[in-house]
């Protein structure tokens, strides 16, 4: 008797055995766009490769992915019987789809993002990692709903915000969509919440601390608009990006979330 | 190639679908999508070498080519791998056949010329099904 549907999608299984190898998967979400998420990804990659840390940053922007031009990475995945090997920069294993897009577009309905993170996460072969750190498109739609599918009960997430209202409005949704899924919550950062060179807040009302103790997740700290960082981004200088006040800011707040502390698996 | 990573991948499945339902398997079913640009002979290889020592070494393998079918969300038309094949440089031939949807970025569809067509068949390799003894 032919079985056609025995239920399960081979892809998932190998994703699973991938991530068995990784000490730590964290998710960088927001649900809001233009809140720095894929800074604090970038950066927080390169802070824990400088601690020592074996890193790898899986960029899931499908529609804007910015990993691979934050660490200046050109060159392609290598390939092999075990599957797509990414580039290494600054200690960091980077895998994005702007290494094969180069900047180029790519328009996607749902299902062909679906397919594209699931290949993604199937064939990227890491090897044994202290931790991968994940930056999700902004949104709640098919991209983090296969991400929480895919690797979600292995892995845990640090929310970002902004200080305002529209932005925490939006953020609240993705909290409420991570904790339904049960996916830890490792902690809110507020970026943008001061100037880097003068301490000026741009808005008198941190919402993010709030934000936090709504639900009560843990306040990771707050993060400056810092135009060093951005110009060190563009440069993709990691380097001098770690130099930076938002560099420090963040060392300091993800120290808060033990992130620091992993062990490599076997 | 990384015929060697979704091989495993699709043993492992087979497996786990044995050991968790129990049942006897006397075959299974495996489909390379056009995409993915394998050769059908070597897939086979390393199936029949990654049973050997397991429940399916008896299993009776089946490996086919599913042809790849494109279609167009704007204009409804269809078109296939050979048609698209021909229109691009060997750099991107090579980046498809493990990111078939990166397709999007590359091509158009040959009628209407927009961007926004999705893969409907053939896109990589899956397991079909598996023969179940009765």
């Amino acid at each position: 008797m032919f079985e056609p549907n025995i239920g399960l999608d081979f892809r998932e299984g190998m994703i699973k055995r991938r991530l068995e190898r990784i000490g730590q998967t964290i998710l960088i979400t927001s649900g809001k766009g233009g809140v720095g998420k894929s800074m604090v990804a970038a950066t927080s990659a390169a802070l824990m490769a400088k601690a020592g840390m074996s890193v790898g940053l899986l960029d899931a922007d499908v529609y804007g992915p910015s990993s691979a031009f934050i660490f200046g990475v050109r060159s392609l995945p290598k390939e092999d019987r075990h599957g797509l090997i990414p580039p290494v920069s600054n200690g960091v294993k980077v895998m994005s789809l702007d290494l094969f897009l180069t900047g180029r577009p790519l328009p996607l309905s749902g299902k062909g993002a679906r397919q594209i993170i699931k290949e993604l996460l199937t064939l990227t072969d890491w090897g044994i990692l202290d931790s991968l750190i994940v930056d999700t498109p902004p949104g709640t739609g098919d991209i983090l709903m296969t991400l929480i599918k895919a690797i979600g009960s292995m892995s845990g997430s640090i929310i970002v915000t902004a200080p305002s209202a529209l932005s925490t409005s939006i953020v609240r949704r993705v909290i409420e969509l991570l904790l339904a899924a049960q996916i830890s919550i490792l902690g809110v950062l507020e970026n943008m919440s001061y100037i880097a060179s003068s301490k000026a807040r741009p808005l008198t009302h941190s919402r993010g601390k709030s934000l936090a103790s709504e639900f009560g997740i843990k306040f990771l700290g707050e993060l400056p608009i810092d135009y060093k960082a951005a110009e060190a981004a563009d440069a993709g200088d990691i380097p001098s990006l770690l130099q930076t006040d938002f560099a420090k800011a963040l060392l300091t707040s993800l120290e808060k979330s033990n992130l620091f502390t992993t062990k490599p698996k076997n | 190639m990384h015929e060697l990573a979704l091989a495993e991948g699709i043993i492992l499945n087979v497996l786990d679908f044995v050991r968790k339902s129990e049942r006897h398997i006397v075959g299974f079913r495996v489909a390379i999508g056009e995409f993915a640009q394998f050769d059908k002979r070597l897939v086979e290889e390393l199936l029949i070498e990654l049973v050997k020592g397991t429940e399916l070494e008896k299993a009776n393998i089946i490996v086919e080519v599913e042809r790849a079918v494109i279609k167009c969300l704007y204009c409804n038309s269809k078109w296939g791998f050979n048609q698209l094949i021909k229109q691009l440089p060997d750099d991107q031939k090579e980046m498809i056949h493990f990111l078939p949807e990166l397709l999007n970025s590359f091509s158009k569809c040959p009628t209407c010329g927009k961007s926004d067509f999705e893969i409907e068949k053939g896109r990589s390799v899956r397991l079909v099904g598996v023969e179940l003894d009765v």
